[in-house]
């Protein structure tokens, strides 16, 4: 607006903005990975050979006291297969990572390994966190 | 105003396609988009489980087996260890049968931190081949 003190108007030119802007969006898009949360945060065991993992989208965390959360919302082991599943059908490229509290029970986390295996996910990891700090 | 000089400067002069208002649209796009990415680094420890609630037993191909009991102490070959003695007797034992993987049963009251810690030090003497199994 300021530029128009010639008698036309002489407006920026938005175009180069613009291609720069639909780039950004475009890599945001593409980088963007709908994690499934689990909603609770657990005390994580380190580990030094712990891998990154490139697609674990689907996480379910073991507290302590051995409740299963996955999904944002506390589910019974008998849950966890049918979400699972929900889950693999909407996105199957996922992989889901059980993310056991310190002190959680390893009798649960083998269970719901096992039902995570069942609802047809193969790649089962276990979570933790890369005490080598890469 | 900008609207009406635009109209007036139509006859003679060449307007382009006004890009103010994609621009808007697209910028609440982007900004949805930076706002909602999320960057996890998730990290992990890959364990098989030998046969999956079937109960078949467990292939021979696991010739080391680690226990951890309900109170976190390690047993190997009926010995008790000290975390610290695994990655050893792991790459003893990978010098011997390089093929074989490694079997850790755990009590299902112990902690998933010392069977991530077992883990780990198995991986760190070399095996890759890690099953975990829990008692009922």
């Amino acid at each position: 607006m300021r530029h128009q003190r010639q008698e036309e108007h002489v407006g920026i030119d938005l175009a180069p903005m613009l291609d720069f802007v639909l780039n950004l969006l475009i890599f945001f898009i593409i980088t963007t990975s709908f994690v499934k949360e689990p909603g609770v945060s657990v005390d994580r065991p380190e580990a030094l050979t712990a891998e990154h993992r490139e697609s674990g989208n689907i996480l379910i965390a073991i507290r302590s006291n051995g409740d299963i959360w996955m999904d944002r919302r506390q589910v019974d082991l008998r849950e966890v297969r049918p979400t699972v599943e929900r889950l693999h059908v909407e996105r199957p490229d996922d992989t889901v990572v059980v993310v056991g509290d310190k002190a959680a029970p390893a009798g649960i986390l083998a269970q719901v390994m096992d039902e995570v295996k069942l609802g047809g996910v193969e790649e089962v990891t276990v979570g933790a966190l890369n005490a080598a700090g890469k | 105003m900008r609207i009406r000089r635009h109209k007036r400067q139509r006859p003679g002069e060449t307007t382009g396609i006004d890009l103010a208002p994609m621009l808007d649209f697209v910028m609440n796009l982007l900004i949805f988009f930076i706002i909602t990415a999320v960057f996890t680094k998730e990290f992990g420890l890959a364990m098989s489980r030998p046969s999956a609630s079937i109960g078949a037993p467990a292939k021979e191909a696991a010739s080391l087996l680690i226990a951890i009991t309900a109170t976190g102490d390690i047993l190997i070959d009926e010995r008790q260890v000290d975390i610290r003695a695994v990655r050893a007797n792991v790459e003893r034992m990978h010098a011997l049968k390089p093929e074989n993987g490694v079997m850790v049963v755990a009590d299902a009251k112990a902690g998933t931190g010392i069977v991530v810690e077992v883990v780990d030090q198995v991986r760190q003497g070399g095996v890759q081949n890690v099953s975990f199994s829990a008692t009922r």
